[in-house]
């Protein structure tokens, strides 16, 4: 409970500091509206030409499209020292620092750093959601506000491990590895869209290796009233612990690389 | 001129030594390539397009092939502005602009050469429906090659702009961001510009964006025949000049009033 409040109070923190200059925190805030605006217009624009996609109405992609958005960019926005550049702490040594205090490793990279500027994505992606949620006009229940919820969350968790490989790899290597953000920003563009457009391989790589599709598509499916592959209801609420899953063992696995960790000397 | 073949030339050689670093953002650009293919071949299984499914496939391939030809990465120069490295660049017996012109078309033309044909070559491997197709004909192939070295420098006329508005603040970040976002869209990188509506087309192939990869993309699938390449070619040359006097002229401008930070 200490370290939650510990998290808090570092955010808080950080929020100020950036909150120091105020003009340039509206200007990128807006620029990064415009961006993820950009990419919400190609979704508009493919729909426009083409309708549906498979079973999917128009309703249903922009749905999925805006969760997507939310869970990503809420991650970027919370777990930024994650996601954000870790070889440079290694590089510079920063880590030697953080191996001093009394705290966890994990919890102090979580408490380096905030994005507040992602509420503009997060904005572009509720925007979406509520249009989804019009043209696909979804009868909200309790049930299906808790499994958005719990989407959402687990989401965020499955995103925070799949960054955490990269930061694992960069333990090992000091560099950081490119190849991994096709898991990371691939999976984020791939699984924009319902998974059961792909081809099989894509298909099992989003299900079990980066399971996007058990974390988001499944509840969306559910919460949409089109149950992907017919699954019975529970799975919405049962399959996204799959993030929370793939979360717990990159954790540990973060745990053991650190033992392997020689500093730079920088 | 020679002084600018020789630093074209300089900065080639420098390129290919960054082999180990392409490796990577192939595998990636390989990636995003199959699920954009997948995506839009999904699309077209429910309502099918006019032009067919395997030009779109060659659109996407040889977006992705030459992506880098797209990225502005000379970050070198906000960097030197910042620590006053500049003054020396400012002393060399050239024009400051060719000489950024000159090693930003040999970084463009290697970064991207150097992805493009693995690429290619692994595009060119795979089954049919997923794989590029052959160009619609030889001289359309050679003509969408001059067309592709014409986009290429309209490129790096456009980058040279971007630089010069951005050069005078010490952040340009939020800037070059809205710019590459305009550059990304209009060029058909976040969605091939044929899936536009067909009511726009008219006005984003004239656009200058629309010259760097577009156009030559078209040239190659023969979705512009020959007949319109003169047209084509001359919309490119117009752009180039525009571009490129647009550039010299801010820079110009800049340079009398550039403040040289730190020391």
């Amino acid at each position: 409970m200490d370290t939650v409040k510990l998290y808090f109070r570092s955010m808080k923190m950080l929020l100020r500091s950036q909150m120091q200059y105020p003009l340039s925190f509206i200007l990128q805030t807006i620029s990064q509206i415009v961006m993820t605006g950009g990419e919400l217009m190609a979704v508009l624009l493919l729909i426009d030409r083409f309708d549906a996609l498979n079973h999917w109405s128009a309703g249903d992609l922009l749905f999925i499209y805006g969760m997507m958005d939310i869970t990503f960019y809420l991650t970027e926005c919370f777990g930024r020292g994650v996601t954000g550049n870790f070889a440079a702490l290694i590089q510079s040594g920063g880590l030697d620092t953080l191996m001093l205090r009394p705290r966890g490793i994990f919890t102090q990279t979580l408490c380096r750093a905030i994005d507040p500027r992602r509420i503009g994505c997060i904005s572009v992606g509720v925007a979406a959601v509520i249009m989804g949620a019009n043209l696909a006009s979804i009868e909200w229940t309790f049930l299906k506000w808790a499994a958005f919820f719990e989407s959402i969350l687990l989401g965020m968790l499955l995103i925070l491990g799949l960054f955490l490989i990269e930061v694992i790899f960069s333990i090992y290597s000091v560099k950081s590895i490119e190849v991994v953000n096709a898991l990371t920003y691939g999976g984020r563009s791939a699984c924009q869209y319902p998974i059961d457009v792909y081809p099989r391989v894509l298909r099992l790589l989003f299900m079990v290796v980066a399971p996007f599709a058990l974390t988001l598509h499944v509840p969306a499916a559910y919460i949409l009233g089109k149950p992907l592959y017919g699954w019975p209801d529970f799975t919405a609420f049962l399959c996204p612990l799959a993030g929370a899953v793939l979360f717990f063992i990159m954790y540990l696995c973060f745990q053991k690389a650190l033992r392997f960790y020689r500093s730079t000397g920088s | 001129m020679k002084k600018y073949i020789s630093i074209f030339l300089m900065r080639l050689k420098m390129e290919t030594q960054y082999r180990g670093a392409a490796l990577g953002g192939i595998l990636c650009q390989m990636f995003f390539g199959l699920v954009y293919i997948a995506l839009y071949r999904a699309f077209y299984a429910g309502k099918p397009q006019d032009f067919p499914v395997s030009s779109l496939v060659t659109y996407v391939w040889l977006q992705q092939a030459f992506f880098r030809m797209l990225l502005a990465f000379d970050s070198e120069l906000g960097e030197k502005i910042r620590t006053g490295g500049i003054a020396y660049d400012l002393c060399r017996p050239m024009n400051f602009y060719g000489y950024y012109y000159a090693r930003s078309a040999a970084q463009k033309l290697m970064g991207s050469l150097l992805r493009a044909i693995p690429m290619l070559l692994f595009a060119m491997l795979l089954p049919d429906g997923w794989c590029i197709s052959a160009p619609a004909s030889l001289p359309a192939l050679l003509i969408s090659l001059l067309a592709l070295m014409t986009g290429l420098l309209c490129i790096c006329a456009l980058d040279n702009i971007t630089m010069g508005v951005t050069m005078r603040t010490i952040d340009p970040k939020g800037m070059q961001a809205m710019l590459n976002l305009l550059m990304m869209t209009f060029s058909g990188n976040i969605l091939p510009l044929t899936l536009f509506p067909d009511s726009w087309q008219k006005v984003i192939t004239l656009l200058p964006y629309a010259q760097l990869l577009d156009a030559p993309i078209r040239l190659y699938t023969g979705e512009w025949a020959l007949s319109q390449a003169p047209r084509v070619l001359l919309i490119q040359l117009f752009w180039l000049a525009a571009l490129t006097g647009l550039g010299l002229f801010i820079w110009q401008r800049n340079q009398k009033h550039l403040v040289v930070q730190g020391g």
